[in-house]
């Protein structure tokens, strides 16, 4: 994501970022007392000598400890959700704070081996590490994790006067999630020409990294409930037998959290109410969007759908 | 070598703690007087009496530096010893030390300690998203140079919470794990709270199912093993032997100390499960002439249970692995055969910032002048206060007792 905290390399540190942007990991030792160091700095962290000499190394360690981070620590990271922090011990015996990727939760074990991955997705090139026995080493710029959505090929056919059976869709819990969609600081920036909503928190992004308690832009609201076209959720069920359906309008519209410039959401729903109107049939659909890997919604809509003879 | 314990805390005051968005907002030399005058009146000394200062430096309101110097103005007393100390946690239980030091030097007759945490006024040309901008790194440095910045940063590292997890996974891959019994820890620190009307937590009682029920915010932490960050404040005084003896309550005289620092972050400390506690209390222990099994109270510091239970362990409570067994074997309560934290902890009085490790200590003091009500001891004569700063960046220890 667009506004993750990016390393800035010093003078000192440059020689590691430079190293990892050529597929290699180099790290200082020193001359003096034959210690190896990490993280860069300009003097030995055994001996306090001068003398440090950058040497390229396997990269390979054994995992010290981790977590994985159920609540994200920090907004812009939710697209990582949930965040397998770790510390890996490289085979020269320093400390690396870095995430571990593909592996499942159950593939994770303290002291397994790993080995070095270079991540190629944002502005700088990152040191995350895998299990030594995968084939992952490089993750490309412009990679991103999809879920696939779960396809149903047949739905359920419900007549729009069967209240019987329109009723027992009624229920506390969600469907499946839906597809997953970015929101690009261009479409921010296309919704703000549409509506006129212009203010600088949506659409200036170097005053909102230092001004907005977000420290990034965000989506307006109404964009995000706009949105929700873009987003099919996987239901097992439609409508059938009528002529005509409208969206009547919202019971309810709440933006409970922010959509950061360049978040990923998707959305849920759930079937609140059906009644029988004069005109018809009207569902009242629960529609929830979240960014991807945050438990608080972005948006909640109290969507009411009527459906004419 | 160390104090000779001719120096003593003689008076103690407290904001109880409240959520931000309730509590008062006050400048902080505005709480610093405020505290200073609360304390003075509990120990039954004058403004005039001060001589020393000890202080929050970070997250000081109205300056960033020359702190003491703007305090002792506005308080109106001269100083011959005027300290910040930085140690997040760790500060209460380091600035006693260094108040005694300075009392025993003959630099002082008496030192107030003191960390406001209430929130500030705004003022017309402040950002009111600074703080929250602030927030985002919980602790963690963001300037250029800054190796967190640069090396921890960028992956997602931040803040306390995922730092004491990765303690805990590691000792749990070491030496096993028992959720149900850190869950004790939370849960007996409650029963202690709920004794306590002064306490966050006061009437809300708690059970390990109710803990481990709780949300995982990360492995294998829930979140009601985390403190809840409070407003509030505390402050004591710290006098000579002869000023103590003309206060209105019985002296806690501090007879030990230790104070040890690894790293910044446990990611980097040789072994992270060997905490700086360890070196501390044993020093602590070593200069007060007494063991682990003298002490009548424990005033554990407990931003996270694993802090707990890596202290009772590397303070020599319990043995190296054997934590765990010690809290399903012990009652943890003030009514127990192992009163901890019995002010309820931070877990169940809440963290009002750096001022949170001062609620261990004033516990401490209360317990030892006998002033606890419901929840005072039997017998209390010695007690042991342990602060922590960072994410185990820094532990102090200090042992202190009535006569």
């Amino acid at each position: 994501m667009a506004n993750k905290p990016q390393p800035m390399a010093t003078d000192i540190s440059r020689p590691f970022w430079e190293a990892l942007k050529q597929h290699r990991v180099s790290i200082q030792h020193c001359t003096d007392c034959g210690s190896w160091a990490f993280f860069p700095r300009s003097h030995c962290p055994s001996c306090l000598s001068d003398k440090l000499q950058w040497r390229d190394v396997s990269g390979a360690g054994t995992l010290l400890t981790y977590t994985v981070a159920r609540i994200p620590t920090l907004p812009d990271f939710a697209d990582e959700a949930p965040q397998k922090l770790a510390v890996v011990e490289l085979a020269e015996g320093v400390h690396i704070n870095t995430t571990l990727v593909g592996l499942g939760e159950d593939e994770i074990h303290i002291g397994m081996a790993l080995k070095p991955v270079f991540d190629e997705s944002g502005e700088t090139t990152l040191l995350r590490f895998t299990g030594q026995d995968k084939a992952l080493s490089v993750i490309q710029a412009g990679a991103q994790a999809e879920a696939p959505v779960t396809q149903v090929v047949s739905k359920r056919q419900i007549h729009f006067k069967d209240f019987a059976s329109l009723k027992a869709l009624v229920s506390d819990s969600y469907s499946d999630w839906s597809n997953r969609y970015t929101v690009s600081q261009d479409i921010i920036d296309q919704f703000a020409a549409l509506s006129g909503d212009d203010y600088w928190i949506h659409t200036d992004p170097e005053r909102a990294k230092k001004q907005s308690p977000f420290g990034s832009t965000i989506a307006h609201g109404m964009l995000i409930q706009v949105l929700l076209s873009r987003l099919t959720m996987p239901l097992d069920w439609e409508l059938a037998g009528f002529g005509n359906m409208v969206n009547y309008g919202s019971d309810k519209l709440r933006f409970p959290s922010p959509v950061l410039s360049g978040s990923q959401i998707h959305g849920r729903s759930r079937v609140k109410a059906v009644d029988e109107v004069k005109a018809g049939t009207q569902l009242t659909l629960e529609m929830c969007i979240h960014v991807v890997g945050q438990e608080r919604p972005a948006l909640i809509n109290e969507l009411i759908v009527l459906y004419m003879p | 070598m160390g104090l000779q314990g001719q120096a003593a805390i003689v008076g103690v005051a407290q904001y109880q703690p409240e959520k931000y968005s309730t509590a008062p907002r006050m400048f902080h030399l505005e709480q610093v007087a405020d505290l200073a005058r609360q304390a003075l009146v509990d120990a039954g000394l004058q403004a005039s009496d001060i001589d020393g200062l000890c202080v929050n430096g970070p997250h000081f309101h109205e300056a960033s530096s020359f702190v003491p110097a703007m305090v002792g103005e506005y308080l109106g007393v001269a100083l011959n010893f005027g300290e910040v100390v930085d140690l997040g946690g760790a500060s209460a239980v380091a600035m006693a030390w260094r108040a005694a030091a300075a009392i025993e030097l003959g630099l002082c007759k008496a030192v107030l300690c003191v960390i406001p945490q209430r929130m500030a006024p705004m003022g017309p040309e402040e950002d009111p998203m600074a703080m929250a901008r602030a927030m985002r790194y919980g602790g963690h440095s963001t300037a250029f140079g800054a190796p967190e910045a640069e090396f921890d940063l960028p992956y997602g590292h931040m803040a306390q919470n995922t730092g004491y997890a990765m303690i805990a996974q590691r000792y749990k891959a070491r030496y096993g794990y028992d959720q149900a019994a850190m869950a004790k820890i939370v849960v007996d620190q409650r029963t202690n709270a709920c004794a306590n009307p002064g306490a966050m937590f006061y009437g809300k009682p708690l059970s390990i199912e109710e803990v481990l029920a709780s949300k995982m915010v990360a492995d294998p932490l829930h979140v009601l093993e985390i403190v809840m960050p409070v407003a509030g404040g505390a402050a004591f005084i710290v006098s000579s032997a002869s000023l103590a003896k003309q206060c209105r309550h019985r002296p806690a005289w501090i007879k030990g100390f230790g104070e040890h620092i690894i790293s910044k972050s446990p990611s980097y400390a040789p072994d992270m499960l060997e905490t700086p506690i360890g070196p501390a209390s044993r020093r602590a222990f070593a200069m007060a002439g007494i063991t682990p099994q003298d002490v009548d109270v424990a005033q554990i510091y407990d931003c996270y249970t694993i802090t707990v239970l890596l202290t009772l362990e590397d303070a020599g409570f319990a043995k190296k692995g054997e934590g765990m067994a010690f809290v399903r074997e012990h009652d943890l309560t003030y009514k127990g055969d192992f009163p901890m934290n019995t002010h309820g902890g931070q877990l169940g009085f809440g963290q009002a910032g750096s001022a949170g490790g001062m609620s261990q200590l004033i516990e401490a003091v209360e317990q030892i002048r006998g002033s606890c009500a419901e929840r005072q001891l039997a017998h209390c004569d010695i007690a042991y206060v342990s602060g922590t700063g960072g994410v185990m960046s820094e532990q102090t220890a200090l042992i202190l007792k009535g006569e």
